[in-house]
């Protein structure tokens, strides 16, 4: 069980930075290039995720991305997009426009995002219509019967809800040419579920991460900010939800909800973890407030807003932002968890819930469920700490003076 | 010292008043409530059978009452001290004072929380007594072997195992041991895959013992060996964790003023780690086992559901999958109640381990 990610990871970052003794030059070289190696190997996992969670509908699907039928090509694949499916296609072509431009700054990159994605959000709403039952079948007997004339089909021409129902006996197929890493208790691919259940361990960690920094961040800076009661107050709250072990508050709140979908899960485990993040920021408030430039800001009768945000979350946000990444890695494993317990998201692919099937229906133990949705949450969750030791080793002033 | 552990105690109550009051809030306000829960489990009735079943639902759990009242009613019922009915007589008549604390009946297994608590609560306590030693134990030698080949080849291969089992999930490490290490078809059955004892444990004599029939491993052996797999599940990422904490530590201390003077009278490498360093590197351990303690107990949700040991953890999963209000809400109490207790430890022997640090004002 991960511990609370924040914290501990300070006490790491407070308890590795003693000064090292002098090390060779070249030593310290190799050293360094393979901590970044690390990272590096984090990133390119975590990057080819990111590119599965956005074509994971063209890269695994039973729909054929082209297919002829009476004498005309027409496309079943874009037919049957989801409007999550194509947000996410329109935000990450604006994403890679504006990185390749690179006209505007970080903070106003992402502002044009999300006015695009909001532009965007109309359009779809009443254009994108995908329909509601899908029958895969339809595909393999007009392959056979000679209805679809030519089609071609997907790298892993297989849905993740495609079940094949009609052949009871390719369920649990162990890796094959057909099914590369098998198939499920239902007779779906695994390969195919692996692939899309990435976009919804990815947008979790995310999303989730988010509101949990944004809820922390106001939380511990008021309280930082005004003391007094409303410190006591919050420290109280901070204080309770600590006090039960983060799981069990996730089982409780979990279970109790009747149709859980994606967003309810985001918001429970946003909700659940803002608590270290405010607890930092208070602590790094009350210094900075008696510090010279606040008190010059509150004397020069600048607005709250501005002390607050401008001033004093400037220089409290970094450490904030560099633990965000295990804070993603933990929202991961913790989705993973939860629908592993059966908590989790219904009706959809995600790695927990597949692991979960490795033991299930009673007829033993079925290795390719259990090994390749486990390496995916290891490998994804031991990318983001890589990534996040190598970002907080880079950016601690102790260190860099060192090098 | 004394007094510093009675406002320590003290304050621990109106932090799980805090804490029951939210689960509580929680489940009362999720969508549709404990009512609906309770129903949709029952699948489709009949028009009848589902008013009678609502009417019995909302008379047991006083579903008709406000919010803040059904708290108070279950509050009043958990707590020591609270209004308790004095005398028979109609109408009744009620008075303040102590009382046994009565934490309810199970819904699901019909028999009251307090026994199965009995039961589950020294399951959960003996894997975690077992773990924790044995995880500061590993992790501390490990993490003095990292510190002492600082930059060599061991310590950064260490660092990246370690970093790696940390984040391994437990998920996977308890459905791949379970898999590999007890099928008795396929792979390799070292390991019994589920419980904690033997079906036949009962008849075992409780020390191995050699007799005509061979070797028997008797109820200590058999329990140990069914307790190997899940506390190696248990305590591995923490120990990674604890491991490298250590390491930085020890680091942090061999740089001290001090122990460079210990070096320059002359003593041995041993006498300065052990005898100097090593005391000052524990404090961020002792600082952190506040943290290891509710990991542990999230932990257990996960190794008791894996391997089929009827601990707290198996209890938490049983009571949310029959939306057993009352069991749930006494096994949080119980978590929060151990995690603030482990705080508190945590906090004392600090100041056994630093003798400057001292909690009289």
């Amino acid at each position: 069980m991960p511990i609370d990610a924040l914290q501990s990871e300070e006490l790491v970052a407070q308890a590795a930075l003693g000064p090292s003794p002098s090390r060779s030059l070249l030593r310290q070289a190799i050293l360094d290039t393979a901590g970044a190696a690390g990272a590096r190997v984090g990133l390119t996992w975590l990057l080819f995720l990111g590119f599965l969670a956005v074509f994971s509908p063209f890269l695994a699907t039973s729909h054929p991305l082209l297919m002829k039928q009476h004498g005309h090509w027409s496309s079943a694949v874009l037919r049957n997009l989801t409007r999550a499916d194509v947000l996410l296609l329109v935000a990450t072509a604006a994403a890679l426009l504006l990185a390749v431009t690179r006209r505007f700054a970080f903070v106003a990159s992402l502002s044009i995002l999300a006015a695009v994605e909001i532009l965007a959000a109309i359009p779809v709403y009443v254009w994108v219509k995908p329909p509601e039952n899908v029958v895969y079948q339809q595909y393999r007997d007009g392959m056979t019967d000679g209805k679809i004339e030519k089609a071609v089909f997907a790298p892993v021409p297989f849905s993740p809800n495609d079940r094949l129902r009609d052949q009871p006996d390719v369920r649990l197929k162990p890796p094959g040419r057909i099914h590369w890493l098998g198939t499920d208790t239902n007779g779906s691919d695994v390969l195919s579920n692996l692939m899309h259940a990435s976009r919804i361990a990815l947008s979790i960690g995310f999303i989730a991460t988010a509101l949990s920094v944004v809820i922390g961040v106001i939380v511990g800076g008021v309280m930082g900010y005004y003391a007094g009661t409303i410190d006591l107050v919050g420290m109280r709250l901070i204080e309770i939800i600590e006090a039960v072990p983060r799981l069990f508050l996730l089982i409780s709140i979990t279970a109790f909800i009747q149709k859980r979908n994606i967003y309810l899960m985001m918001a429970v485990i946003g909700l659940t973890s803002w608590t270290g993040y405010a607890r930092f920021l208070r602590a790094e408030f009350f210094t900075l407030r008696k510090l010279d430039f606040v008190q010059a800001a509150v004397a020069a009768g600048l607005p709250r807003r501005s002390i607050l945000f401008r001033h004093m979350l400037a220089n409290g946000l970094t450490p904030i932002l560099v633990s965000t990444t295990f804070g993603v890695a933990s929202a991961i494993l913790y989705e993973s968890i939860l629908s592993f317990l059966g908590l989790g998201l219904i009706d959809e692919a995600s790695w927990g819930a597949l692991l979960q099937q490795a033991r299930a229906g009673g007829s033993g133990f079925i290795w390719w469920i259990a090994t390749f949705p486990g390496l995916a949450i290891f490998l994804t969750v031991f990318s983001y700490n890589l990534v996040g030791e190598s970002i907080r080793d880079a950016l601690d002033p102790r260190l860099r003076k060192r090098n | 010292m004394l007094t510093y552990l009675i406002r320590r105690l003290l304050l621990m109550i109106p932090t799980l008043i805090g804490v029951t009051a939210v689960v509580f809030f929680v489940i009362a306000l999720s969508p549709g409530g404990i009512g609906a829960s309770l129903l949709s489990s029952e699948g489709t009735m009949r028009p009848e059978e589902r008013r009678v079943r609502e009417a019995y639902l909302k008379a047991r759990y006083d579903l008709d009452k406000p919010l803040i009242v059904q708290y108070l009613k279950w509050f009043n019922k958990v707590t020591p001290v609270g209004v308790k009915p004095a005398g028979r007589g109609f109408p009744q008549s009620w008075k303040f004072g102590l009382k046994a604390p009565d934490l309810g009946e199970s819904f699901s297994f019909h028999r009251p929380v307090m026994d199965l608590i009995g039961e589950c609560l020294p399951i959960t306590l003996l894997l975690e007594c077992l773990s924790l030693p044995l995880i500061y134990l590993i992790a501390i030698w490990t993490g003095i072997r990292a510190a002492r080949a600082r930059g060599k080849f061991v310590d950064v291969g260490l660092g990246t195992i370690l970093l790696a089992l940390y984040s391994m999930p437990e998920i996977w490490a308890g459905v791949m041991m379970i898999g590999f290490l007890t099928n008795k078809v396929d792979y390799v059955h070292w390991f019994p895959s589920n419980g904690l004892h033997d079906v036949l444990a009962d008849s075992m004599p409780f020390l191995p013992a050699w007799s005509s029939a061979g070797f028997e491993r008797g109820w200590l052996l058999d329990m140990a060996w069914h307790l190997c797999l899940p506390i190696i599940c248990l305590s591995y990422g923490s120990f990674a964790f604890l491991s490298r904490l250590q390491r930085g530590a020890l680091l942090e201390t061999l740089d001290q003023d001090y122990v460079r003077t210990a070096r320059a009278k002359g003593l041995g490498e041993r006498a300065v780690l052990y005898r100097h360093a090593f005391r000052n590197s524990l404090m961020p351990l002792i600082t952190v086992a506040a943290n290891i303690l509710p990991g542990l107990i999230g932990g257990s949700v996960i190794v008791e559901t894996i391997f089929g040991i009827q601990g707290m953890g198996k209890l938490t999963i049983d009571s949310v999958n029959a939306r057993d209000r009352e069991l749930l809400l006494s096994l949080t109490l119980i978590a929060s109640l151990l995690q603030l207790v482990g705080n508190l430890v945590a906090d004392l022997s600090y100041a056994v381990a630093d003798p400057r640090v001292s909690f009289v004002d």
